[in-house]
Formats: C-alpha cells, structure tokens, sequence
C-alpha cells in the first residue's frame, strides 16, 4: 500500500516536471493597477496565436515580486519599482530581475461624484491622509468626517502613494485598507465622504480631483505637471527576447497595437 | 410539575422550532430566488443585433446570410444619426472658433457615449479592445445606456453646506438649434429598430471561453477550473480519507498515538481555509515544487487537505455504524480482515460515506481561500487534463470575487458574475442529487 502511494506521488511529481517547461505557457502575477493591461495583452497575444496559455493574476505588486523571486511567475507586474532588498534576495535566487516600463500612470485621488471639492494640494492630501484634517469642512466641502481608503501595504499603489504624497508622515489610524484599486473605487463609488487613490484605468463613476491645481490626463502625466505619477512595470528573469511567448508578451506595450491598448484601457503609453 | 405546564412548554417548543424552520426556508427563498433570477439574465435576455454580431464574427456561429442583413438594416437606421453629426462639425468648421469651442467639448461627450451605445461610428477604425468593438449587446444595457446619451449628469455644487445634488441635463436641450439636436428624439423612438432586440437563449454563457476580460463571452473556463479542482481534491481525499479511517476503525488499536492522531484529525477540521491556502504554497509549490507556478494540482492537492478531516471522520462514523453482526459472520465464514473490510463492512458503509464526500464535494467546489495561491487566476485558458499538472485555471468561485471587487468594469459585467454564481450553486446542486441518488441506489441494493 505505503509503496504504491509514493510510487503514485513520484509518478504525479515526475509528470509535473515533463510539462514545466511548456514555451507557449505565460504566468503572470501582480500589479492589480497594472491588471488591465495585462489582461487585455493577454487577451491580444492569445487571439494571435491560440496555441498560447497566459494566465493572469492580480494579487498586488508584492506578491509579484515574490512570485517571481520563488521562480512561481514568468512576468511580475509591479506599479512600483522593485527594492533593493527584493532584488537582493532576486540574485540570491539566482533570477536577475530586469525590468521594462510599459506605461505611465498618474495616481488619481478619487471622491464621490457629489462632492464639491474640486482639487487639493499635496500638503493638503497628506494632511488628510496622516489624520489632521477630518472633515470636509475644513476643505469647503460639507460637514461630514472624511472617510479614508487606502491600498493595502502588500500594494505597489500604496507604495507609491508613500513616497509621492505621504514622504514619510504616517497614515492616520482610521483609515480602510483594501485589497485591490477595483475594491477602493467600489468603496468611494458608493461612500460619499470617501477619499481614495487609484490608477488611471479605475476612474469611471468617481470625480477625480486636480492635485496642485493640475487634473491627471496623458498630457499632465507626461509633461510631468501633475505631481504624483509613476511608472508602471514589468519584471522578468533576464531580458525578454522577442520571439518568445514571455518576451513578446512584455514587449507588446513598445508595439503600436500595445500602445493603443494601453491607451484604451485607460494608461498612458510611454514616450 | 402540572400537566397544564408542560403542555405550554411542548407546543411553545414546538412552535419555536417550526418557526426557525420557517425563517430558514425564508432565508433560503430569499437568497435563493434572487440569485436564480439574475444569474438566468446570464443566460436569457433580450440580445440585440451586437449580440448576434459578435456570436457571428468570434464564434462563427449563427445564420450568416439573416444576420448580415440584419447588420446592414442597423448600419442603415443608425446613418442618419451620424449624417446629422457629421453635418453638424462641417458647420463648426466653417464657422467661427468662439462658437466651435462652445460646442466641441459637449459633441466630443455625446460622441463617447454613442460609441458606447451603438458601437464605433460608421468607417471609424476598429478598436483593439472588444468591449469597444461592439455596441451594447443586451437590450437591459443599452437602455441605460441610450439614458447616457439623451441626458448628461452633472453635479450642482452651489450649496457648499452640503453635498452636490445630481442635476439631469437633457443633451437635446444643449444642442437645441443645431443639426445634432433632432437625434434625441430620433434615438428615444427607434433604438429598438436600430438595434433590433429579440429574446434571445444564449446557452454559450456556459460553453465559451470568456473575452475580453469576462466583458463578453462565457464562463467555460472557470466552469472547466471548477470541476478539475473538485474531481482532484475528491480524488486525492476519498481514497486516502477512506483507507485512514478503515486503520482508525478496525487496525488500530486504542492508545495514546491513536488518540494524538484522532484529536489532530479534529483540529484539523477547525483550521480556516485560508491557512491551508498559504500552506499549500509554502508546501506544494516552493518546497516539493510539484509545479513551478500556481497549477491545478497543487490546488486540488490543497483542497484535499482541507476536506480531508471530514472525509475521514464521516467515513469513520460509517464504519462503526455497520452492525458488529455482519463483522462477526464473516470473520466466523473464514474470511479474513481485509475481506471482511472490503468485502462486507465497506459496502454496507458506501452509503455513510458517500454522504461525508457529498459534503465536501460541495466545500471545495465553493472555497476560495485554498485556491487564491495554488491554483486560481483572474483570466486563463480551459485547459487539457494533462495542463492541469502545471497549469493554474480560473474557477467560479475566485473569479466571482474577482468581478465583485477588482475588475476595473464590474458595474458593467454584473451579468456575467450572477450567471457565475448561478453556475457555482447550480454545480453544487448537481453534484449533491447525483450522489443523493446514488446512494439511494445503493442502499436499496443492499438491503434488497
């Protein structure tokens, strides 16, 4: 009986490892900001060779990386950069982490469509998210205490939500940590004291407010007027070569079908 | 006490415990119909031309000569439309440019959301995107969406005190005097002639693959996911489950180790899913790297931990209750141990058995946890059976969190995650009568 079983398990394992390395197979894991290009890059590579299998998940830029430094993803999307710890451990494990921009994305602050507050300063979001401003009132808005929403700290959004507005101030205690850009959209979409920060592609249904008197848009982002937008990336192990099913996948967004996509789904493509 | 008492204290019994039924068949319809009723929009609707359109151009399905047709009436209904826009910016061009910057920024609006409604105008480039390839493909859409088209919302925020009130602008009163105003009413009265809604049973919700991230097409895949998940947790856990609790029940003889592994079987059953989860991926992906990513085995594999607890403990509550008879007169026939278990006390247990698998079965279909990191993904192909070794899958039940709380469009697709959930609890039902049905053939065999 006892022989049989691990005469089954090392069948199943041996199996498992004959069809690892399938060339027409693309795993990918992170980002969920950067969820629908991939998705929609997915979706464009598959129709064009349908022998092709990529999957895609959007658990957060810090479990990109971490996929891809256990060897459990062939491209981590990420909104943030990789750090230096993180491509430390990379090497330890053998993976050379490169990394390739596919698009810029200004980081919109999001309220309710109701609310009349038209734009905020940097100081000001800051203020508001470190807890010393609680209530619109204080912003011309309504009398109503602000309801924050944040990313989780697993998200690269989140991240760079740190170091472009907060710069080391705290987030205040009463904030609502969330799991996906989607979930905080969802949040401020049905809350009318809410504020949130978002990627560009989850705005549809929310106001989105002006930050330094500047409102997010292609031309904002890329001229760099409007104060908080970042890059959005793609990992992989090594450079991607074109010509294999991952690196044509990351190489799309430098394509001008990728750049349309992108365009499309809400990002801005990069210069 | 009084006999008078206790007969009070019987009926309120009584009646308390038929009222808690009561609530929970309640409950139940509550839940329930709802959940049917949305989800079946999946699948029943009025489907409009694009409906048809797109069944056409990805899945070469449908009459291709009535369907053309049908493409050219819409193309023809809707060309005035476009004449009178078209007419319209040829009068601003030529104007002068106070009047054209007054207009632009309204026309470029109303443009977007026709594109929305009827799809990309007339010679227009095709999109990359499918969801802005095709008009509205459900006529219970495109109604909210002509809505977009005739009024424009916007926010009076002249009470600062207070939140803004939603203020409806009729587009036809914007654009009054112009060209451009005579598509309203045009619109209102003929989008059905335009976009020629017809009742419509699209049974490739349940059969093709999803497009576009879930915008269009079905939920074969996730259905596909599901199904592999379940049938590979089930075969992982029966058969190990069955023969642990064949040892617990007749090899093992009572002590302290046995007692350990009982109480450990128990704690097992009360650990949270999500634990199995992340020790799923710690396990059977980055230290046995059964797989090199996320992949259908290592999912199963985790899920058949999970219900492995319950499996053993039911099938153990099944074989101590095959009467000590039935032991006793094959042992007393000659027969030896291993005949008598799988010879006479097995059989008579199948029954007890079988309902234990039953109720996993219907767990791991529907958990989610287990599969968030060793097997389940926002979009991914059906796979083959041999795929499933290496390959991660997308299954109902993460992708219904996935539409409820991340897709960057899930106001747009809510028919698309009830028909998933109507497939997830559909599923579920399914697998429960056929084994309630098996049993019963059992049993009757067996007692027959």
């Amino acid at each position: 009986m006892k022989s049989m079983m691990m005469g089954m398990i090392s069948v199943v394992i041996g199996a498992g490892m004959v069809f690892a390395g399938d060339p027409n197979k693309v795993v990918v894991d992170g980002s969920t900001t950067v969820g629908p290009i991939a998705k929609a890059f997915a979706e464009y590579a598959m129709q064009k060779n349908p022998v092709m299998n990529i999957t895609v998940s959007e658990s957060g830029s810090g479990n990109g990386a971490k996929s891809l430094l256990n060897n459990a993803c062939d491209v981590a999307t990420m909104s943030r950069p990789m750090k230096n710890s993180e491509k430390k451990a990379a090497q330890e494990a053998g993976i050379l982490a490169f990394e390739t921009v596919v698009a810029m994305d200004g980081l919109a602050m999001i309220v309710h469509e109701s609310n009349p507050v038209q734009g905020l300063t940097l100081e000001q979001i800051r203020a508001i998210y470190s807890g010393q401003i609680v209530n619109w009132k204080e912003l011309g808005g309504p009398d109503q205490p602000i309801v924050l929403i944040s990313r989780d700290t697993n998200s690269g959004t989140y991240e760079s939500f740190e170091t472009l507005v907060m710069k080391g101030a705290k987030i205040g205690s009463k904030a609502e940590y969330v799991g996906s850009n989607g979930a905080i959209r969802q949040r401020v979409v049905s809350t009318p004291a809410a504020i949130g920060y978002v990627g560009l592609a989850f705005c549809e249904g929310v106001k989105v407010l002006a930050v330094n008197q500047v409102t997010p848009s292609a031309e904002t982002v890329v001229n760099k007027s409007y104060p908080i937008s970042r890059p959005l990336f793609m990992y992989t192990n090594g450079r991607p070569k074109a010509g294999t099913a991952k690196g044509d996948f990351v190489l799309l967004g430098n394509t001008p079908e990728g750049r349309k996509i992108i365009e499309d789904v809400g990002y801005i493509p990069v210069q | 006490m009084r006999i008078g008492t206790r007969k009070i204290l019987d009926r309120s019994f009584t009646a308390l415990g038929g009222f808690s039924i009561g609530l929970m068949i309640l409950a139940l319809i509550l839940i329930l119909v709802p959940m049917f009723i949305r989800g079946g929009g999946a699948l029943g609707f009025r489907g409009t031309i694009e409906h048809r359109r797109l069944l056409l151009e990805k899945f070469e399905r449908g009459n291709r000569p009535a369907i053309e047709a049908e493409i050219r009436r819409f193309e023809e209904r809707r060309a005035p439309i476009y004449r009178q826009i078209a007419e319209f910016e040829a009068e601003l061009t030529r104007g002068d440019s106070a009047r054209r910057r007054q207009y632009a920024p309204a026309l470029r609006d109303l443009k977007k959301n026709l594109g929305i409604l009827l799809g990309p105008a007339p010679g227009a480039p095709r999109p990359m995107l499918a969801r802005d390839q095709f008009g509205q493909t459900r006529w219970d859409r495109a109604v909210i969406k002509l809505d977009r088209v005739l009024i424009r919302e916007s926010w009076d925020y002249s009470d600062p005190t207070r939140g803004g009130v939603r203020v409806r602008v009729p587009r036809a009163r914007e654009f009054e005097g112009t060209p451009v105003a005579g598509i309203f009413p045009f619109l209102e009265n003929h989008l059905a002639e335009i976009l020629q809604p017809r009742p419509t049973f699209y049974w490739g919700f349940l059969t093709d693959e999803s497009f576009d991230s879930h915008f269009f097409g079905g939920i074969w895949a996730e259905l596909l996911g599901t199904f592999y998940l379940t049938a590979g947790a089930m075969l992982f856990a029966l058969p190990m489950g069955i023969m642990a609790a064949i040892y617990l029940t007749e090899y093992a003889t009572d002590g302290p180790v046995i007692r350990l592994i009982t109480t450990s079987i128990t704690t097992l059953a009360g650990v949270p899913s999500i634990v199995f989860g992340l020790f799923g991926l710690a396990f059977f992906i980055n230290t046995l790297h059964l797989s090199s990513a996320k992949s259908v085995l290592a999912g199963s594999l985790t899920l058949a931990l999970m219900i492995l607890p319950t499996v053993i403990r039911s099938a153990e509550e099944a074989i101590r209750a095959v009467p000590r008879t039935f032991k006793e007169a094959a042992l007393s026939l000659g027969a030896g141990r291993w005949q008598t278990v799988t010879g006479v006390i097995l059989p008579a247990a199948l029954p007890g058995i079988l309902t234990g698998a039953i109720i996993s079965m219907g767990r791991a279909a529907g958990e989610t946890a287990p599969i968030i990191f060793t097997a389940a993904v926002s979009i991914g192909k059906p796979l083959t059976l041999f795929q499933t070794l290496t390959q991660p899958t997308p299954a109902l039940s993460w992708n219904i969190y996935n539409l409820a709380t991340e897709h960057e469009a899930m106001d747009e697709i809510r028919h698309v995650q009830f028909g998933m959930v109507l497939a997830l609890v559909s599923l579920v039902l399914i697998l429960n009568i056929a084994a309630i049905i098996v049993r019963a053939r059992i049993s009757k065999k067996l007692k027959g």
